[in-house]
């Protein structure tokens, strides 16, 4: 085993690994670097499933909507889909996302126990907004961030159904499986 | 890389690991297991706000236990002051506290190196649930750096008890709203 392996890339790495175009985040600002990680914001497009109970092998429809100027409550044990309004990914390392610590002090998780990406997925990345307690939420407010891991071994690139996503994306695992049902 | 277990206490010795107080007792082989400390945090508003202090109170957790509620959220904090200036931490329930339905941390477990502080959680149950003070509640885990290191230096720099958010201090109000001014987790 490689002794420089499975690390955590710090900031300085992070924005040198930028400036290589071995890491994409786009648009890019310094000032969002952290020691471990970038944060990322925001983006305006929320969507919610629209009936239930969702379906892993439909296509479940959405509604999608934005996010006022003046910002939006989230109703509290309900699920959001959002987006991030960066482009982010890399060949190279492999990334996940958190929210960030003031954030989730908040009562907000970003993710539901799904923080890993893939090598090679480029794309605004869906965020699962889930508040423990009513929210007020805004537009372009920074409110996760991206760590990246060097890995061991040979780097095959994600090819899958998410790949160059923008906006936020709702499941699409109906995909995986062998269906001829109505779509709503 | 993670650290082992043994590496973690080999550290710690050294002090390129703070955990304290330190028991060599809860070094698990790629953890530290780290207990619930005293204070609970709770806030009084029914919506809250990321541009501005929302209203707050902090309890007590007696030793011998409070029933926690589902559907609310409490801020505790680590017993233990924990982080290190040369490595990266995460933190995660530990799987008997999973195993009964709570959450420790909302999404958010990353530790940046140069914070050493006692980590305030965030708590919910999925069922009513006795919580203690001093209980066994999670472990943190250390990982290896890339790249030159820059030390945490944000605003919960030498937190000792539960701290509520702090997203308040990069909002800058406006006419039409909110904007960011800079600022880091």
């Amino acid at each position: 085993m490689r002794t420089d392996a499975h690390m955590i890339l710090t900031g300085h790495e992070i924005l040198r690994e930028y400036v290589a175009h071995r890491i994409l985040i786009e648009p890019f600002d310094v000032d969002q670097l952290n020691p471990n990680s970038y944060n990322f914001r925001l983006g305006e497009r929320l969507s919610v499933y629209r009936n239930h109970p969702v379906d892993p092998k439909q296509q479940n429809p959405v509604t999608p909507f934005r996010i006022p100027e003046h910002g939006l409550i989230l109703r509290p044990h309900r699920l959001y889909l959002a987006h991030t309004i960066e482009v982010m990914g890399s060949d190279h390392y492999a990334p996940t996302f958190a929210a960030r610590s003031s954030v989730a002090r908040l009562g907000l998780f970003i993710n539901l126990s799904a923080s890993l990406g893939d090598i090679g997925f480029h794309g605004q990345w869906t965020l699962q907004l889930f508040a423990a307690q009513p929210l007020r939420i805004y537009s372009g407010m920074r409110i996760g961030q991206i760590m990246w891991w060097r890995p061991q071994g040979e780097i095959v690139l994600y090819n899958g159904k998410y790949q160059g996503s923008t906006g936020p994306c709702a499941s699409q695992s109906f995909r995986d499986y062998n269906n001829d049902s109505e779509v709503a | 890389m993670i650290l082992t277990g043994p590496e973690i206490e080999r550290e710690a010795a050294t002090g390129r690991i703070v955990i304290r107080p330190f028991d060599a007792s809860d070094v698990e082989p790629n953890s530290y297991g780290f207990h619930l400390g005293p204070t609970l945090l709770a806030y009084d508003e029914p919506v809250l706000h990321p541009e501005r202090r929302v209203r707050r109170h902090t309890t007590m957790l007696p030793t011998s236990g409070r029933t926690l509620l589902p559907e609310r959220l409490y801020l505790g904090h680590t017993q233990e002051v924990i982080g290190s200036d040369h490595y990266a931490a995460t933190l995660y329930a530990c799987r008997s506290i999973s195993t009964l339905g709570v959450w420790i941390t909302f999404s958010a477990p990353l530790g940046h190196t140069g914070a050493i502080v006692a980590w305030t959680l965030e708590i919910r149950v999925a069922q009513p649930t006795l919580m203690y003070t001093g209980m066994r509640i999670g472990k943190v885990a250390f990982w290896r750096t890339q790249g030159t290191v820059e030390r945490y230096r944000g605003r919960y720099e030498g937190s000792r008890t539960v701290v509520e958010s702090r997203l308040s201090a990069e909002f800058v109000r406006h006419e039409n709203g909110c904007t960011h001014d800079t600022d880091r987790t």
